[in-house]
């Protein structure tokens, strides 16, 4: 059986779970990320706002009215730098300039609108160099009313709050796939675990066919989503074992019905004189006898369980099937002989049942074979038996369909029912031998029965 | 000669009857196993015809109660059960002969005949086949009538061959009943007598022919006219 793997679950499951975690990892990383950068800028406002305060409260109005900020020496230390990377510049409520730390700052925020109470983000070049500035105008409330605050700082030094922000979502990544990965593979070996009895099961259904109906598949271990199944599949079973018995039965009873009247029939024609159409009907009873005889052969062939354990002499049972034959072929003009062994063949198998395969092929060689003709029965030492007559032989192309039911050849026709050789390979087939067919150089057919030879007679 | 028929099946019995009447035989029919048992007590067969499928019992228990009395009755059991278990636990059980049905009338009355030229039986003693009698007390033969002279062993093998009409003699056996463990006896010995008997036979214008069945025995049949 080729099976699509497209189609099979373990493959679906791991495709659906795959792309879950992958959809999951990505909006996962994103909010970290969008987190971790808002919360740094949130942050950095919350820092620039808090020195914006910090800045208005050293603000302060002299007797004339002037106003000036008086900076204490730790925040001086770190403005009056010119080349500070914490810049800052005061403004009053109509957009006058009150102090700067740095003269080119105030140039440029002189020229921007007063500041709200929402922050105004700004950024723009420090310089000649790559580097920016960038920072947030507010209006803080003073001493000396509401001012406009314009603070900011190099972005470097934001910068490295960002890229540490970077390296620690960049691990994250990697841990997050690699816990991904891991989960993937040990739901792909979860789910090849929990479908492995599945998988015994099916092998087990595979084995069911006409001839074991009795068994059932096993619930034991199966996931338990399954158990349904197996349980409605092993009732159908239960159904079908029911349906094919009464099949059986039928056929068996079928055939032991007719028996009785066709014990009349053949009595009352065997006791009457006649004409012609008397022997031609006696004929076709005779034929109808012989089929439902091979029906209920075939029934019980189907219907039991053969034991084929027992140790039994082949040559010995070969030689009765010629013994009881012998009346009947002579009867109808044929000889029949036996060529035996010295000592015992013994093989395991069914008495009874090897005895119906020989008879099945002695009638059949009589049947085919012309008058005043010998049909040869040979057991040999090997386990096998010949069964030779001098009839017109087997067709090449026929050699493999004689042995199923019903096969008639196409030739003058026999009076079979077309289910003695069927039987035979049946009962072959059972004891794990076989039966061939070939030809004689001098025409006529060989048929040959092999078993296995058993090592150890009793 | 007297046969008992055991069988409900009222057309099997009429065509039996009629069948076994034609060759002599007086029949008494019963379809129950009480009825054939009660009849078997006050009177004596020669042969009884049992069917084992009958309606007050089977035809089985009913064959044992008829040995375990001690009566030696040759009895040929009918029945539609034919699985080689059945035939073997007949044959255990005690019947003689063993018959299928459906069976043909023909086969019916040589089987019973065959029971009845056992040794002992009714047609024990004087064995008849085609134009052939064998008287096997006063050991005469008589084809068409006329003696013919046979010596011991030929007699011996044309006994056999007689009692088991229509049916294979291996030749195995007919060589146990012919020679004592001591006597010294050749591969060819049977075959030669047997040559000489169908020779004679022939000769005498009997109806009836010895087949060889290569490798098993001999079979006696009667000469299709």
């Amino acid at each position: 059986m080729i099976r699509d793997w497209r189609r099979s679950l373990q493959f679906r499951l791991a495709l659906r779970v795959a792309a879950l975690y992958i959809a999951a990892t990505v909006v996962v990383i994103a909010i970290l990320m969008s987190r971790a950068f808002d919360t740094a800028r949130s942050l950095s406002d919350r820092e620039l706002i808090g020195r914006a305060t910090e800045l208005a409260k050293y603000l302060t109005v002299d007797e004339n009215g002037r106003r000036r900020v008086d900076l204490p020496p730790k925040l001086s230390g770190i403005y009056d730098n010119p080349n500070s990377a914490d810049i800052f510049a005061i403004r009053d409520a109509e957009g006058r300039i009150i102090a700067t730390s740095q003269s080119r700052f105030g140039e440029l925020v002189a020229e921007w609108p007063p500041a709200t109470d929402n922050p105004a983000y700004f950024r723009f070049p420090l310089g000649a160099g790559p580097d920016h500035y960038e920072g947030l105008s507010i209006r803080v409330s003073s001493p000396a009313g509401p001012l406009s605050m314009s603070v900011g700082r190099a972005e470097g030094d934001a910068a490295a709050v960002y890229s540490l922000l970077r390296k620690f979502i960049h691990d994250i990544i990697w841990a997050v796939s690699f816990l991904v990965l891991a989960s993937l593979v040990i739901g792909v070996f979860a789910v090849r675990r929990g479908l492995k009895p599945i998988r015994d099961v099916s092998e087990m259904a595979a084995a069911i066919g006409p001839r074991a109906t009795s068994v059932r598949l096993p619930d034991k271990n199966l996931p338990s989503e399954i158990t349904p199944l197996v349980a409605a599949v092993n009732r159908a079973l239960d159904r079908l074992e029911d349906g094919f018995a009464v099949q059986r039965q039928f056929t068996a009873n079928a055939a032991h019905g007719l028996r009785t009247p066709l014990a009349i029939i053949t009595a009352a024609l065997d006791g009457m004189e006649g004409n012609g159409e008397l022997s031609k009907l006696k004929a076709d009873v005779a034929r109808m006898n012989r089929l439902i005889e091979q029906l209920l052969r075939v029934a019980r062939l189907d219907g039991i369980v053969l034991d084929v354990a027992g140790i039994m002499d082949l040559n010995e049972v070969a030689g009765r099937v010629v013994e009881a034959m012998a009346p009947w072929a002579l009867a109808r003009e044929r000889m029949i002989a036996f060529n035996g062994t010295e000592t015992p063949v013994v093989i395991k198998g069914n008495g009874h049942a090897v005895e119906d395969a020989i008879r099945n092929l002695v009638e059949n060689a009589v049947v085919h074979s012309p008058v005043r003709t010998e049909v040869v029965v040979t057991a040999n030492p090997d386990g096998s038996v010949h069964v030779v007559d001098q009839g017109p032989g087997i067709p090449g192309s026929d050699r493999k369909r004689i042995f199923e039911r019903f096969w008639r050849g196409k030739g003058k026709g026999s009076n079979g029912a077309g289910l003695g050789l069927a039987i035979v390979a049946e009962i072959m087939r059972l004891h794990g031998g076989t039966v061939d067919v070939d030809s004689r150089s001098e025409g006529g057919a060989i048929f040959t029965l092999r078993f296995k030879l058993t090592s150890a007679p009793q | 000669m007297r046969i008992l028929l055991i069988e409900d099946e009222a057309r099997i019995v009429e065509l039996v009857s009629r069948a076994l009447a034609r060759e002599g035989f007086v029949v008494d029919a019963f379809s129950t196993c009480a009825d054939g048992h009660e009849a078997l007590s006050d009177i004596h067969y020669d042969v009884a015809i049992l069917d084992l499928g009958l309606p007050d019992g089977d035809g089985l228990a009913l064959l044992a109660a008829i040995r375990s009395g001690g009566n030696k009755l040759p009895i040929l059991v009918l029945t539609a059960k034919d699985t080689v278990e059945d035939r073997v636990h007949g044959l255990d059980t005690g019947a003689d002969d063993y018959l299928v049905k459906p069976f043909a009338m023909s086969e019916l009355i040589a089987r019973a005949k065959a029971l009845l030229r056992r040794p002992g039986s009714a047609l024990g003693a004087v064995l008849s086949a085609g134009n052939v009698v064998f008287d096997t007390i006063g050991r005469e033969v008589r084809v068409a009538s006329a003696a013919v002279t046979l010596p011991r062993r030929e007699l011996a093998i044309l006994e056999h061959l007689m009692r088991r009409l229509g049916r294979v003699m291996p030749k195995a056996v007919l060589e146990e009943k012919l020679y004592g463990i001591d006597d010294e006896l050749e591969s060819n010995a049977i075959p030669v007598h047997v040559h000489h008997l169908r020779r004679k036979l022939l000769d005498a214008g009997a109806t009836v022919e010895i087949h060889t069945v290569r490798g098993i025995g001999y079979l006696l049949a009667e000469t299709k006219s």
